[in-house]
This record gives structure tokens, sequence and C-alpha cells, in this order.
């Protein structure tokens, strides 16, 4: 029934007249179903249980930090005065910018009919909820008073009186994330009910019958419903866009709003989108490329793949560079001797190991994909993607703590040093989220099944 | 299941042909009369500074569409995209302009050099009344260097735009593919040099008219408004082309669809630009920033200006714009065209004028001042384009991914 | 081949029902053609099924263009409007019905400021937009549903793998078993099968429906645990979580000051264990010397004399190195009253005149002009520092007094409900007796001299007046012939 073809093909070189094969391999529908379902179908590997006993080695010490804070209060963090926003924040912003890949990929390369998103998009999106619950959990239990914490939402309660203040940056994180998170599990859960019908189809079991029976909730593949299927897709897809700009437009709100040297810039807004982006991108690649080897996907996850996300890599780091440049020419420009000072502080202050880590890590490194090799050797790419995520942690680092450890006035200056618990709860943070992506791969399918089949060449089939 | 069409084009004329013969002179005397009419009244009302500023605001309107034609054509080789090759060629002559635009800027940068301020007044010895500031400023915006930055960023556009529409004509003539892998493989750094370029551009055409004023984001406004303009000439191009029957199946109503809705996304991006700027600098309330919007959103006059900017160039046309059908009706897609244009016109005249005297101005004179001049520059911008275009085919004839152009259909 | 459906082997049990025929192909574009066929051969209850969406199906089986994007701009729109209205409600509205908004300057922005509304606008569009294009696409689609006599036919589970199906239902009026079937199998089909029904599918397993009830018994737990701990009281000191919020380590400016020795041994910074110094005798800070009283603090002092001591420091002078802590109590007494316990308890709760044993002023003091600029000026920090009290129109039932007053019923709190403004025996007092409550406070509202400066404090003192002589009608008897100043305009003030 399939035609061979050369698995060795090389897709990532493409004749202008004939666009390159998205999936190699010469995987035909049923091999396409037979290929993901196999993951969900046969035993763990050995390597995902390992992974998977230290993700939850690392969620319970997450666990066991949240209950300490919470026991002994924010004086287990190194936060201090004036640097009151630490690494809370730091994480915090560094998930929401890991969660923008998934929505991304999903929704604005869909728009762009970039037809290779297919077989990246279910976990991608997978990665985006997980790491936006990451995100969630920092600003949660910083809240102080956290008992009370559905105060953050406008509920009508004769007994509070009161109402929580629009115009306040920090409220519109609030709507901002949760509507993301909302959205995207939304988005998530429909583009996975065919697939989960798969899923129910193939399912050996009777607990499974009943419980992907349910999730799939009776889907048939009837052409009426995917005709509506795909209008619902695009409105969301159209909507998730704006969303995704939206997210850390706000997040960037948090800071540019206020008067901080170094904080108040116009430029937060795209700068900080495309950052994340950038790391978003990273922490695909740094998931999938391990992910396609451990399942064998290399057919559908190709190399062409891997290569088209290491372009945008660049493209997003060379972004992010500029705004670098930009923010420094203007902090000179603009002759304001504290923003002035602020961008010499980061450079050469006392953080100026945290600068440069970031500049190494963001603008310097990637570059080495303008090398072909760089950006199709999949154990080389992890290595570069591995530094960008460092890098982006350490960028929100170098925005918040040094900004706010040297203000205006001398007297007012400090200085930040994380306590064990901080670093704790920042590794705690990747065992939940690996805890949630190892289940993911166990349970759910881990590609877009129906989306793939829609990309194969019509011709190769018979 | 739709047929394929063969990747030929089957248009009888494909070229400007005779009618540049009419185009060139009906331009030239278009820009004539309206340039004749603003210096009048302009140097007679206002002086040559009134003059001035007025032939500034249309030339950044001429330049950012211009230099959205370089971005799409360099945007599309760089994602190797086969739906935009039928109209590719409208925006490799379109960035082809910018070149010539330099000897449009002639008349704003000779005076400066002459030492006048009356566009730039940081060109104005001891302007600032800070020695700190001044020695500052002084060191960046001073007459030679900014002339130096003005003629690489037109240098660097013109070699672009030279390099695409030189390779594309040959493939014209061969349809060999390595051509497109090599424009493909110059666009990614080319595309660099356009941001850091056209961020140069921003900053020193628009932003240092008010040279106490900064602000990170404008360059990406500045972008964000190109982008959406360059989209609209084309597509206001390549209606007129095929209404006078030059190019006739070759640009079908797909790709109309996807032009609009390009052009609907940078509708909304260039809100998002705008309001984000707008928003940080109003709610820090810093007065080094807030200076600026307060005499374009409180003076009187600037105060409509800015409301006909939200509700004209964003509300209204997208909303306006959202429809799939609209987006699909060339008639429709004719008034839209020359709408947005006109409002990012108003754009560039709302970044630019208010700088003649913080946010006085006599909007009477419009009429007789800014409408003329910006009549007639584009007068001259038409011939530009119609000299580059001369009896080039208007459609890339061989290239590889023509036939991908002509086939495709929007779901 | 086809393989041939059995006509009339099952649907003749009493408990089945044919539905239709499915006819089976091996790839999209033989299914489409069939659809065609259908379509031409005048069928119209069809359906098609494929493992992926199929383009160019939907006009060869006559699907038109869903109404589902019409719904989402709807909603949008309507969800444009409720997050306006959303914000526009709380934060810019007071003494709205039911649930009162929440009008307070804060962070130095306009109650109602439209910039600082458009992100939460935005979002709660998308929200909106986002649930109606998701539960819309599954109602329409009549989705979810609880079974499907297609999941009886084990063929049919290829539709989500790498099958394509066509499915003609009884019910349309072309349908006849035989022809319909041969027709298919012209049409290409490589299987056909009967689609019998299973009545008793229709309804749900016990099982689910037991497990359905457990579930939701289950969920009502944790609400009836809360609502439970809500109503009870317990002998047990109360847990602090996150217990640096309630006990903070820093030291308040005239409190005990920092131990550096240890329990048996300590040390204190002062030897008063004080944690700040009090000012040294017989100096007065910079700036601070407010020799003007009738400015300064709203009395003529007949006698200025050379040295004069900033209200309270003078007991602090005497307390100063003799006096362990605390003293903080004498440091908010009313410099109205020099001997502790004069008229201290004299309070006008019981009605009475306050006496005027300080020369307070009738009228505002030189420095202060009193126009429409002043009053409003004063309408405004009045309504950042008074209102949450005395509310807006100064009635003395703000939302903290609303809150305490509740909370004072339930006695679990202690609270002296806030003064009505328009009280009289407030508005016989002398304004610079009003500039002195402000100042210092009285009874148990605290002094807001340290937080408003003076021309602010006239300026408050000025829009109470202008409340008195206009506002809202007192909430105690007002008199009938009482001054009818029918605006707030300054001389009305006068």
């Amino acid at each position: 029934m399939a035609t061979t073809l050369d698995t060795h093909w090389d897709n990532t070189h493409e004749d202008p007249g004939k666009r390159a094969p998205l999936v190699l391999g010469g995987l035909d529908y049923a091999g396409v179903t037979d290929s993901v379902a196999g993951i969900w179908e046969s035993r763990q590997p050995r390597t995902w249980w390992i992974v998977f006993v230290l993700a939850v080695i690392w969620l319970l010490i997450l666990g066991g930090c949240i209950f300490h804070l919470f026991m002994k209060g924010v004086g287990v963090w190194g936060n201090c005065n004036p640097v009151f926003w630490a690494f809370d924040i730091v994480n915090f912003v560094f998930w929401v910018g890991i969660g923008h890949a998934g929505t991304l990929i999903s929704a604005i390369l869909f728009l762009f009919r970039q037809n290779w998103r297919t077989s990246i998009n279910r976990a991608a999106e997978a990665m985006t909820i997980f790491a936006v619950i990451c995100a969630g959990m920092f600003p949660g239990v910083h809240i102080g008073r956290i008992w009370v914490f559905y105060w953050l939402f406008p509920i009508p309660t004769e007994h509070l009186a009161m109402w929580p203040n629009f115009r306040s940056p920090l409220l519109w994180d609030v709507f901002a994330v949760g509507t993301y998170f909302t959205v995207s599990l939304l988005f998530w859960y429909m583009g996975m009910v065919p697939d989960l019908a798969t899923l129910r189809d193939r399912a050996k079991t009777r607990v499974k019958k009943i419980v992907y029976g349910i999730l799939s909730l009776g889907w048939t593949g009837s052409v009426r419903s995917w005709h509506r299927y795909e209008a619902a897709y695009t409105i969301l897809a159209a909507l998730s866009t704006p969303l995704v700009l939206s997210v850390h437009t706000i997040v960037s709100f948090d800071f540019a709003v206020s008067q901080l040297p170094g904080w108040h810039t116009t430029i937060f807004p795209p700068y900080f989108v495309a950052g994340a982006i950038f790391s978003g991108f990273a922490m695909v690649v740094t998931l999938l490329v391990p992910a396609r080897t451990l399942y064998g996907l290399q057919n559908i996850i190709t190399i062409r793949h891997l290569e088209n996300m290491n372009k945008i890599i660049m493209a997003t780091g060379l972004m992010v560079g500029m705004a670098y440049a930009i923010e420094f020419f203007i902090a000179w420009y603009g002759g304001v001797q504290a923003e002035s000072f602020a961008f010499q502080n980061r450079a050469f202050g006392n953080y100026w190991w945290s600068y440069w880590i970031m500049v190494t890590c963001n603008v310097v490194i990637p570059q080495l994909f303008w090398i072909k090799w760089c950006r199709t050797t999949p154990w080389f790419m992890v290595i570069v993607s591995l530094f960008v995520n460092v890098g982006m942690w350490f960028e929100r680092f170098v925005i918040t703590v040094t900004s706010l450890s040297r203000d205006f006035v001398p007297s007012s200056w400090g200085f930040y040093w994380p306590t064990e618990v901080d670093i704790m709860m920042l590794i705690g943070s990747f065992g939940l989220f690996f805890t949630m992506f190892l289940l993911f791969c166990r349970f759910l399918p881990l590609i877009a099944i129906s989306e793939v089949k829609n990309v194969l060449p019509r011709s190769e089939q018979h | 299941m739709h047929h394929s069409r063969p990747a030929q084009v089957t248009s009888p004329v494909f070229t400007l042909n005779r009618s540049y013969v009419a185009i060139v002179p009906m331009g030239l005397i278009v820009c004539a009369i309206g340039l004749g009419i603003a210096l009048m009244v302009g140097v007679g009302v206002g002086g040559f500074r009134r003059f001035s500023m007025s032939y500034l605001t249309t030339f950044c309107f001429l330049l950012s569409i211009s230099l959205g034609g370089l971005f799409f054509v360099l945007s599309q080789h760089l994602c190797r995209a086969g739906w935009s090759v039928s109209v590719r060629r409208i925006a490799e002559i379109l960035a082809m302009c910018t070149f010539p635009l330099l000897l449009v800027f002639l008349p704003i940068l000779l005076p400066l050099l002459m030492n006048s301020s009356a566009v730039y007044w940081w060109n104005e010895q001891g302007w600032a009344h800070d020695d700190r500031i001044q020695e500052l400023k002084d060191a960046y915006l001073n007459k030679w260097f900014f002339a130096a930055r003005v003629i690489f960023c037109f240098v660097c556009w013109g070699l672009m735009a030279r390099f695409f529409l030189r390779n594309s004509l040959r493939q014209d003539e061969t349809g060999d593919g390595s051509l497109s892998r090599k424009m493909q493989r110059h666009s990614t750094w080319m595309t660099i040099l356009f941001a850091v370029t056209i961020a140069i551009a921003a900053f020193d055409l628009e932003m240092s008219l008010q040279p106490w004023w900064f602000s990170t984001m404008f360059p990406v406004y500045f972008f964000a408004g190109s982008f959406m303009g360059g989209l609209c000439t084309i597509m206001l191009i390549a209606l007129l082309l095929q209404r006078s029957g030059r190019v006739t199946d070759e640009i079908t109503v797909e790709h109309y669809h996807d032009l609009a809705k390009l052009t609907f996304g940078f509708i909304f991006f260039w809100g998002y630009i705008a309001f984000s700027q707008f928003m940080l600098i109003w709610y820090a309330n810093i007065p080094e920033e807030t200076f600026w919007f307060n005499y374009r959103i409180n003076k009187e006059g600037w105060a409509t200006v800015s409301l006909i900017l939200v509700f004209g160039r964003l509300l209204i046309p997208f909303l306006g714009m959202m429809a799939r059908t609209v987006r699909r009706s060339k008639t429709y897609l004719l008034f839209a065209s020359i709408y947005l244009l006109v409002m990012h016109w108003v754009d560039h005249f709302w970044l630019v004028m208010p700088e003649l005297n913080r946010g006085g101005h006599e909007f009477a004179f419009s009429l007789l001042i800014d409408v003329p001049l910006a009549i007639g520059l584009v007068g001259i911008f038409v011939t530009f384009f119609a000299m580059i275009a001369r009896n080039r085919p208007l459609v890339p004839l061989k290239d590889p991914r023509l036939g991908e152009a002509l086939n495709y259909h929007n779901p | 081949m086809a393989h041939s459906a059995k006509p009339g082997a099952v649907h003749n049990h009493p408990r089945n029902r044919l539905v239709g025929l499915m006819a089976q192909f091996d790839d999209p574009e033989s299914l489409v053609a069939a659809c065609e066929q259908a379509r031409r051969a005048g069928y119209v209850k069809l359906d098609a099924h494929s493992p992926f969406p199929i383009h160019g199906i939907d006009p060869a089986i006559g699907i038109r263009r869903t109404r589902l994007p019409f719904l989402v701009l709807a909603l949008a729109l309507g969800a444009c409007v409720f997050g306006l209205w959303l914000q526009y409600y709380t934060n810019a509205v007071d003494n709205t019905a039911i649930f009162p908004g929440y009008r307070f300057f804060i962070s130095g922005k306009p109650n109602w400021s439209l910039p600082a509304n458009i992100p939460v606008t935005f979002e709660i569009i998308v929200l909106t937009s986002a649930f109606t294009a998701f539960l819309g696409m599954w109602a329409l689609n009549r989705l979810p549903r609880l079974a499907n006599p297609l999941h009886r036919i084990s063929r049919f589970r290829r539709a989500t793998n790498d099958r394509f199906f066509l499915v003609i239902e009884q019910a349309d009026e072309k349908f006849d078993l035989n022809r319909t079937q041969q027709q298919l199998e012209e049409w290409g089909a490589t299987a056909i099968e009967q689609i019998i029904e299973d009545l008793a599918d229709r309804e749900l397993p016990r099982n689910l429906k037991l497990a359905g009830i457990v579930l939701a018994l289950l969920l009502l737990v944790p609400p009836a645990l809360i609502y439970r701990a809500m109503g009870t009281t317990s002998r047990y000191p109360r847990l602090h979580v996150v217990p640096d919020m309630d006990v903070q380590h820093k030291y308040k400016a005239q409190a005990i000051g920092p131990n550096l020795g240890d329990d048996k041994n300590p040390s204190y910074m002062y030897g008063d264990r004080r944690a700040a110094r009090p000012p040294i005798p017989g100096t007065v800070a910079r700036g601070q010397l407010e020799l003007d009283t009738e400015y300064f603090r709203g009395y003529r002092e007949s006698h200025p004399t050379g040295l004069f001591l900033p209200r309270g420091h003078a007991e602090l002078v005497l307390a100063s190195g003799t006096r362990p802590m605390p003293v903080l109590d004498s440091d908010w007494q009313d410099p109205g009253h020099d001997a502790p316990g004069t008229a201290q308890d004299a309070s006008p709760a019981d009605g009475t005149v306050v006496p005027a044993e300080k020369d307070w002023v009738q009228e505002f003091p030189s420095q202060i002009t009193v126009d429409e600029a002043l009053l409003k000026r004063g309408q405004q920090r009045f309504e950042i520092y008074c209102t949450a009290c005395h509310g807006f129109d100064g009635n003395g039932n703000g939302l903290v007094n609303q809150r305490a007053l509740a909370l004072n019923a339930q006695l679990k709190a202690k609270w002296t409900a806030a003064k009505s403004l328009h009280d009289p025996t407030v508005k016989v007092q002398p304004i610079g007796r009003i500039f002195d409550t402000i100042t210092n406070g009285r009874n148990t509202m605290g002094p807001y001299g340290r937080q408003i400066p003076v021309a602010d404090r006239w300026a408050i003192v000025a829009y109470v007046r202008a409340l008195q002589l206009t506002g809202i009608q007192p909430v105690v008897d007002a008199p009938a012939t009482g001054p009818s100043a029918t605006d707030g305009q300054p001389s009305a003030v006068e």
C-alpha cells in the first residue's frame, strides 16, 4: 500500500520547484497512527522511568519547600529590601515565557500556513500548559495571605464589600495569565479530541475504553463535525494570536509602567514577546529531540522540523539582541542619568556576571545556527537550546534584580542573594514540569495524528 | 478538489509598456503643480519651516511604504513563500523606489548641511541650554553624522532592492531555481541589516524632530505602520494593474485575500504597538516622556487627529476587514487600500507636524499646503515607480514557485 | 470487492432499529467522488466520516458555511461591553444596588481611566470568544453524544485511522436498502454494512450513573467542611500561615529596640530601650518651627513664646531617660487639652458642644484662598483619606464603617461608629476645630497630620464645610431653616 521512500532523505534541502516532504519513511495514514498510538500502547522505555522518578523526587522537594514557606513565611527566601521581587517573579516570567511557544506554533504558524507545525504542535501545546501551571505557582505562593487568594478575582461578596483595582498591572496579569491558561487548555483539548477518538478505537481494556470514550466526546470524524471543528480551530487560532502577544505584553507592563530605571522602557512589550518565543522554542527543542529518539519518531519529527525551530530560535534571538542594543542606545541618548547608570550597572555593576551570561547565551551562542551542521545535528542543538534556556532565565534575573537593587538613591541600594529554598524551588518547578510532561507522553497522543495525516502528500497513498 | 493550473503567465500584456510614456510626464506635472501651490502658500504662511515639515511628512510616508515593499520581499524569501510570487514583482519595484527617494530628501538634507535648523532644531547651536545634555546629544545629533547615517541607510536599501530585482528579472529569462535559493540565502542577513537601518531611520528622521524625547518602541512603531502601508500599496497597484488589463489571471482573489489578511493583522499589530507605547508613557507619567503625547492629545486640533487615528486607523478598519467576504471583494479592497494609505499618511502627519510649534498648528492651511504637497510628492513617486517598472514584466515569469502561487486556494 | 451486507439479519430484533447503510472507501478521493454521486442521486440525509478533514468535500456533500463565526462575533461584542461595564461598575461607581462599587483613588489614576482598562477588557473578550467557539462548536455538532450505533461496527474503528466512510440514513426519502446498497457498490465502496441501533444504548450505563452521583457528592465535601469551619470556634491558638506576615521583624518608631544581648543579659542600644531617639530637648527640626499657629494648628496662641515645642514633644522631653516605654498614648493627646483628663471625655458623642477652651479660628487663615480650585482639591483629598469611614457624602457610613459595624454586631470587632459630618455637634464646630480633628484625630479616629500637608488639610476643611452646608441631608434631624445655601460656592463657606 505505501510506496517506499528513502528513510535517509535529506528533507532540509528544498528544490524551489518542489516542496520537500514533511513526513519521511514512507509512512501512510495507518503508519502515522501506529507510530503515535504505539507509544501509548507499549510499555514505557526504561529512560522514561528513570527521568520520571527523578522528576517526582524534585516535585516532592518542591512540595516540601512550599510547606516550609507556608509555615515560616517568605523570610525563607532571599528577598530583601529593596529587592522585594526576586526569584519568584524571575521564575514566573521565565515559565510564562516558555509557555508561549505552544500557542505560537498552534495558532500563529497555523495562520501563516506553516504545515510543519503539525508534527510538533501537540507536544508544544502540552508544554505550554504545564509551563503556565509552573508559572502561576510562583506568584500564587508569593501573595502573602494565600488563604484569601480569591480576592484576586472580581467576585461579588457582601462579606468583602471590595473589588480588585482594575487599574493595576498586577491584576491585568491575573486576567492575562488566567485567560491564556484557559484558552490554551481549550485549544489543546479541542485539537486532541479526534486523536483521543483514535486511541478510544484502539483501546484494548475496558477502563481505557471508558476513559478515552468519555474524553473523546463521541467523536466519529463526521465531515459535518470536521467543518465546524475547522471553523472553531481557525477562530481559536485567530483569538490566540493576539492573546499570546498580550500575555507577555502584560507581564512586561508589570515592569514597564513603573518608573524604575531599567524597567520603564517602551520597547518591553514586543521585546518580552520575542524573548518568550525564543525561550519557548528552545524548550520545545530540549524536550522533543530526546522524545523523538526515545519513541522512534524521527520520521514524523524530522530534521527539517528541528531545523525550522532552530531558525526561529535564531531569528527571535536576534530580535532580543536588537532590543538589548536599542535599550542601551536610548539609555545613553535619552540623557537621563539614572537610566544610563542602570544600564552601566547591568553590564559592569555587582551583577555583571549575570548580564554577560545572558548576552552570551541569548545573543552569541545561537549564532552557531548560521552553520547548517549546527542546526541539523540533534545532540548539538539540544546543547544550544539549553544555553538559551539558561540565558533567558538570566535575562529575567538581570531585569528584575539588578534594577531593583540599584535605583535612584544610593541610600536605598541593596544586594540580593538567593537562599537554598529559592534555588530548590526553582529546580523543584522543573520537577513539576517534567512530571506532567512525562505523564502526558505516557497517556495522551504526543503528536497530532489527524493533522499530520493532512499534510501527507496525497499521491503517496496508493 | 481543484484542478491545477500550469505555471504559465497568460496575460496578453504583462508590462506597463506604452502607458509608461504617459505616466512619467503626468506624475511630473502633478508634482510640479502640487509643490508649486504648497511652496507659494507654505512659505507665505508659515515660512520655510512650515513648508519643510509638511514636506518631511509626505517624504516619510513614501519612504515607509517603499520600506514596507522591501520588507515584503525580504520576508517572502526568508519564509520560502509560494503564495506571494504573483505579487512579489510589484513589491520588488516598490522597494527599488527607496533609492531615488534620496533625491527627494535633498531639500531637507542640503539646508541642514548649510546649518539650517528649520526642520531639525537640534542643528541650532546650544539648543539644550544644558552643557551635559548638549555635549551628549551633539555626539549623535550633528549634521555630518546625521547625513552619513541617512545616506548609509539609503545605500543599503537601494543595494538590497537592486539585488532582489536583478536576480528576479534574471530568473524571468532562465527560470533558474538556484537564483531563488541565492535570494533566500541572502535574505537572512539582509533582514538584519533592514532592521538596523529602519531603526536608525525612525530615530533620525522622525524621533529626532523632538531631540528631548525618546522611546525605545519608536522603530517598531515606524516598522508596523510601514509594513501595513507597503501591503496596501502592493494591493492597490495590483488592483490598478488588473483593472487596466496589464495583468489578468496571474493575480487571483486568493492573493488579495491573503494580502488583506496580512493587512488586517498589521492593522492590529500597529494598534498594539501604538497602544503599548502610549500606555507605558501615560501610566508612568514621567515628564521627560509625557510631554510628547501631551500636546498631541490635549492640544485642540491634534486631539481630533489623535481620535481620528484611534478610530480611523485602528478600530474601524479592524472591524471592517474582519469578514471573509470583504477580504475577497476587489471593489472593497480598492477602497480599503486607498483609505488605509490616507490613514497611514495621517499617522505620519501626527508624528511630524506637532513638532512644528509644540502642537500649535494652523489646520486651516492644511488644505493648501499639506494636501497639495502630499499629492505632488505622490506624483513623483508614481513617476519613479513607472520608470523602474518600464517594460519589465510585472509578474515573475519563471519563478519555480509560480505554479504554487497560481494554484493556492484559501480554505 | 465489496463485502455485501446481509439484509434483514439483525434489525428484526424488537430492540434494534436500522439506521442506515455505511460504505467504506480506501482513500479520500474516492470518498469525495462517492459523495458527489450520492448528492447527484438525490440523497440528502448523508454523512461522511474521515480520519482528518478533507478539503473539497464540503461542497460535494452539501455543507453550508457554519454560522459559528457570527455567534462568536456577537458574544465578543457583548463581552467588550460587559468588560468595560464591569470595570466601570466596580472601580468608578459608588453606592450602587446590591454590591457597592469601590470608588477610591488608587495609584494616582482617575477612577475611570480607559487606557488602564483596555488590557482586562481585551482578555475578557478573548476568554468569552474562546468559550463560545469551543462550546458552540460542540453544541452545533450535537456532541458529546452518549452512544452512536456506528461505534457498534468494528470496521468503523478505522474511521479514526485510515479508512473513509459514507453513511446514508434510512430516514432519507430516496433510501431503499437494496437499491442504495447497489449504488454504493457502483460508486466504489470496498465494504458495505448496515448500521443497527440497539435502543438500549440510548440509556446511560448504571455504573456510570452511580459513579457520577458519587463524584458529585464527593465534590460537596470540601465546601461543606469549609462552611462548618466558618461557624465554629476553637480553643487552640490560631495557626499562622506565612507567619512573617503577622509578626514582622522590624522595629516601630516608639517601641522597645532590639535586644542585642540575650535573655539573661539584655543589652539595648539606648538606655531607655527605645528603638528610636526622641528629639533633643530645646531643638526644633528644620521647617517645623510653625509659629503661625492659626495656619498650622487652627487656633490662636495668645502668648507665643520664643521657645516652642511641637505638639507632644514636651512630654517626650520629660520622659526621656526616666520613664520606660511605652509612652505612646500621650503622644496622641489632643493639644486642645493640655491638662490630662480634662475635656478629653467631653466628646461630641453626648451631643454637647466641645468647650472652646482653645481659641479656634473661625475663618480661613490668610494663606488659604477659598475658591473652586480649593474645594475641588478638598474633595479629591477627602475622597482619598476620609470617605473610607465617613462616606462620600460625609454621613459617616463609608465602606469601612459598614463592614466594621457588621463585625461589631457579630462581636468580632470593637468599633465606634464613624461620625456623621452632618451631626449638629459637628456642624457648629469652628473650622479650626475641624482642622485640629483632621490633624490630631479624635477618639478612635487616628491623626492625619503626618499624611496630609497643611494646605490640603485646610482644603478638606473647606470641603467638609461645603458638604455640611449643601450636601446630603443629615442623618439626624435637619434644622428646617438651616443654612439654605444652594451651591457649594466659596461665599457659602464664608
